[in-house]
């Protein structure tokens, strides 16, 4: 019984000084690291470049919403200019109508008849742009990132 | 052998580490040189770029929808000296599209300015001629050899709004006009003009797509929407323009409101100018208070004013309508003499009378006897010598000299109690005249009906300048005006309407004394009288087929007082009554 602990604890001393095994623990740590660097560095990589995309997304959509605005703009002018009065009226006189003269117009009197007031000229609310409308992804940083994804596991294992 | 392997490695270890060491000792030296500065800064320029954001100019509409002042794009065309490769066909294109000089425009691209790198060649060019330039650079493009850039590249195209009129000229001396700044003059342009442009924003923009933040919105300049209702207005125009022509008078001006609120439905003047092209402006107008002269030039209205002479007489007490005088055809009044418009006596006559005939002797009696206090409070409470407040830029505000001015003369109590000798706009005596059509109490003339700003309207209220007179003495006058007229079958009467109104017709002073044979011929008002919804003022200057009101700015009254109550559906009298007794 003695014999065979002394033999093991030899062969446990034996391999707890072996050179190569001290080399190879060396090279593990260094590999792990090297490991978890390039990890981090695409994760980086992945997100910088999502948010890069995304933000000249945005850059285009804007400028695509400015022109947008400049053709609705010239559409309304053209319209107006298309129904101008001196147009709609020279329209009216190809096809045959004319001025009416006062004695010419009949009123009744029509029990009931509640005259129907103007549109209310408003026009349509504008988009509301809000930080909320922006998904974090595009705008928070690796740490940002990582925190709130501490934050979240935390909260679920509560 | 094993100790010459691990020589060998040593040596190779350091061989590699000292290049490793050479590539970071160099790497850091390019990083800190001066050079890396430079580069630095430069780069930090580009990094970011200073924007401004212009918000679109608000528009503008009558009161039923109609635009009468939008935006459009034109485009400034320019080329980029960087990236230009065949100047000659720039110059080509250029010229036979837009008319420009050939010469001018090599010679711009081939000689420019020290440091510049893109120039100029025609800005505010129409956007159908800028697309047409566009689509003959992308044709050009796709036809050039794969690889090879076309003959047009380096011509660029960049846009931007510029306010448009649809109606041209309609409207042009309310709504005034945006010159090529941005800024506006006469009129609502000018007048709301800080509402319409709105506030530019300076923003610092990441050109970093990694950088991009949201952007800030620009909002929009607030969009007006006027009392103006454009089908009155236009046949407003026509009609003076038509009646210029019937009576040759030199220039006229109708202007209509609505006397319970003061909201201007129509305001035509003569000569009126295309807003599209305001550069003309020089060339239409010798002075700035030709633009608009409803608001802008005052001058002697005449007989108009004795209406306000009569209810100020009646609201004072110092006459009833019944009150009966001895007219002699003239009266002494500060020691001159005045005389009625035909020199003759009209014997006795009570106040309606003095109205019907216009009697500028009775006239001046009545203010006689009320005493200049009386008289000029009432005048001072109408308004006259002060600012109406409308909303249309360019206001004058006339004159009406009072007791204790240095150029005031006794006699000034008898002339301007027939509108001699004092100087009001017509938009002043329309406000005036609102306190007797609007019982009694006096209504700010304005054009703004409502505001639009981030899709919220703002509707303008009424807003009420005073109460000169009674509501009694108004409805009072209101009546005796419509018998005045009815009275003298006047040419301003609407047949099943019942319509108060008062002719003037008021000597043009040249070289110090009055013209007999030029005059100012106007006509003031209102009706249906037991629920006043539209009062015109028409002025006529200087007309010759008749120098009298009652020939010449009545019957254009007449006219336009039908067209109103046609397009503003105002029934007749007898269905109205039917109406309310139901």
């Amino acid at each position: 019984m003695n014999i065979q602990n002394v033999n093991v604890n030899h062969l446990v001393h034996a391999y707890k000084i072996a050179p190569w095994r001290i080399q190879r623990q060396w090279i593990g740590s260094a590999f792990g690291v090297l490991v978890a660097l390039a990890m981090v560095a695409t994760i980086y990589l992945d997100v910088t470049s999502k948010a890069a995309i995304a933000g000249r997304e945005i850059q285009d959509l804007t400028a695509s919403i400015t022109i947008s605005q400049q053709v609705s703009a010239d559409l309304q002018t053209e319209y107006a200019t298309l129904t101008s009065s001196s147009i709609m009226k020279q329209r009216a006189l190809e096809l045959g109508f004319r001025p009416v003269k006062s004695r010419e117009v009949e009123y009744l009197v029509v029990a009931g008849y509640v005259e129907i007031e103007p549109d209310i000229l408003s026009s349509a609310p504008l988009p509301q742009l809000s930080a909320l409308s922006i998904l974090p992804e595009y705008n928070e940083s690796l740490l940002d990132w990582a925190d709130e994804q501490i934050a979240m596991s935390s909260r679920e294992l509560r | 052998m094993r100790q010459q392997y691990a020589r060998r490695t040593q040596v190779l270890t350091f061989v590699m580490g000292l290049i490793a060491f050479a590539i970071i000792v160099q790497m850091t030296r390019i990083q800190n040189s001066a050079e890396a500065a430079i580069f630095r800064q430069q780069a930090s320029n580009y990094a970011y770029e200073l924007r401004t954001f212009y918000p679109d100019r608000g528009e503008i509409y009558d009161r039923n929808g109609h635009l009468l002042a939008g935006n459009k794009s034109i485009y400034e065309i320019g080329v980029d000296l960087t990236t230009v490769k065949d100047p000659n066909a720039i110059a080509t294109a250029v010229s036979v599209e837009l008319g420009i000089d050939f010469a001018k425009i090599l010679d711009a691209i081939q000689n420019p300015p020290e440091g510049l790198s893109y120039v100029v060649i025609a800005d505010f060019i129409e956007a159908k001629q800028a697309m047409t330039l566009q689509e003959l650079k992308k044709t050009l493009e796709e036809q050039a050899p794969e690889g090879v850039r076309g003959p047009l590249t380096g011509l660029e195209f960049k846009s931007h709004p510029q306010r448009s009129y649809p109606e041209n000229a309609l409207a042009s001396n309310i709504i005034g006009f945006v010159n090529r700044e941005g800024r506006g003059y006469f009129g609502v342009e000018e007048k709301y003009n800080t509402l319409l442009a709105g506030n530019p924003v300076q923003v610092l923009v990441p050109t970093d797509p990694n950088k991009a933040s949201e952007i800030i919105r620009v909002p929009d300049g607030t969009t007006l929407v006027l009392s103006i209702n454009r089908d009155l207005q236009a046949a407003a125009e026509q009609i003076l323009d038509e009646s210029l022509i019937t009576y040759e008078a030199q220039g006229g001006t109708i202007v209509i409101m609505d006397p319970r609120n003061g909201e201007l439905l129509a305001m035509a003047v003569t000569p009126r100018m295309d807003l599209n092209q305001f550069w003309n402006y020089g060339s239409i107008y010798n002075r700035a208070n030709e633009f608009n002269p409803a608001v802008s030039m005052p001058y002697e209205p005449g007989s108009v004013i004795k209406i306000l002479t009569m209810a100020a007489a009646l609201d004072s007490g110092a006459v009833i309508p019944g009150t009966t005088y001895l007219d002699t055809g003239s009266i002494l009044v500060g020691g001159a003499t005045i005389q009625n418009w035909n020199q003759e006596p009209w014997g006795v006559q009570d106040m309606t009378g003095c109205l019907q005939h216009s009697l500028n002797v009775c006239m001046a009696t009545l203010s006689t006897q009320m005493g200049a206090g009386t008289f000029y409070s009432y005048m001072d409470n109408f308004g006259f010598g002060h600012l109406t407040g409308v909303d249309i830029a360019g206001e004058a505000a006339g004159r009406l000299k009072l007791p204790g001015d240095a150029d005031w003369y006794p006699v000034d109590l008898g002339t301007n109690s027939f509108g001699q000798g004092l100087t009001a706009t017509p938009i002043q005596v329309m406000m005036a005249a609102s306190s007797v059509a609007n019982h009694g109490r006096t209504v700010t003339p304005h054009a703004l009906y409502a505001m639009v700003r981030d899709g919220r309207q703002y509707n303008v209220p009424a807003q009420f300048a005073g109460s000169p007179i009674s509501a009694q003495t108004a409805d009072m006058l209101s009546g005796m005006l419509a018998v005045s007229l009815e009275a003298e079958d006047s040419l301003a009467l609407v047949p099943g309407y019942r319509i108060a109104g008062k002719t003037g017709t008021a000597q043009i002073p040249v070289d110090g004394y009055y013209d007999s044979t030029q005059t100012n011929a106007s006509f003031i008002g209102w009706g249906p009288i037991d629920d006043p919804q539209f009062m015109i003022y028409v002025w006529l200057e200087r007309p010759a087929t008749s120098i009298w009101g009652s020939e010449t700015a009545a019957p254009v009254f007449g006219e336009m007082a039908e067209k109103t109550i046609i397009l503003l559906d105002i029934p007749p009298d007898t269905i109205r009554q039917q109406l309310v007794a139901k």
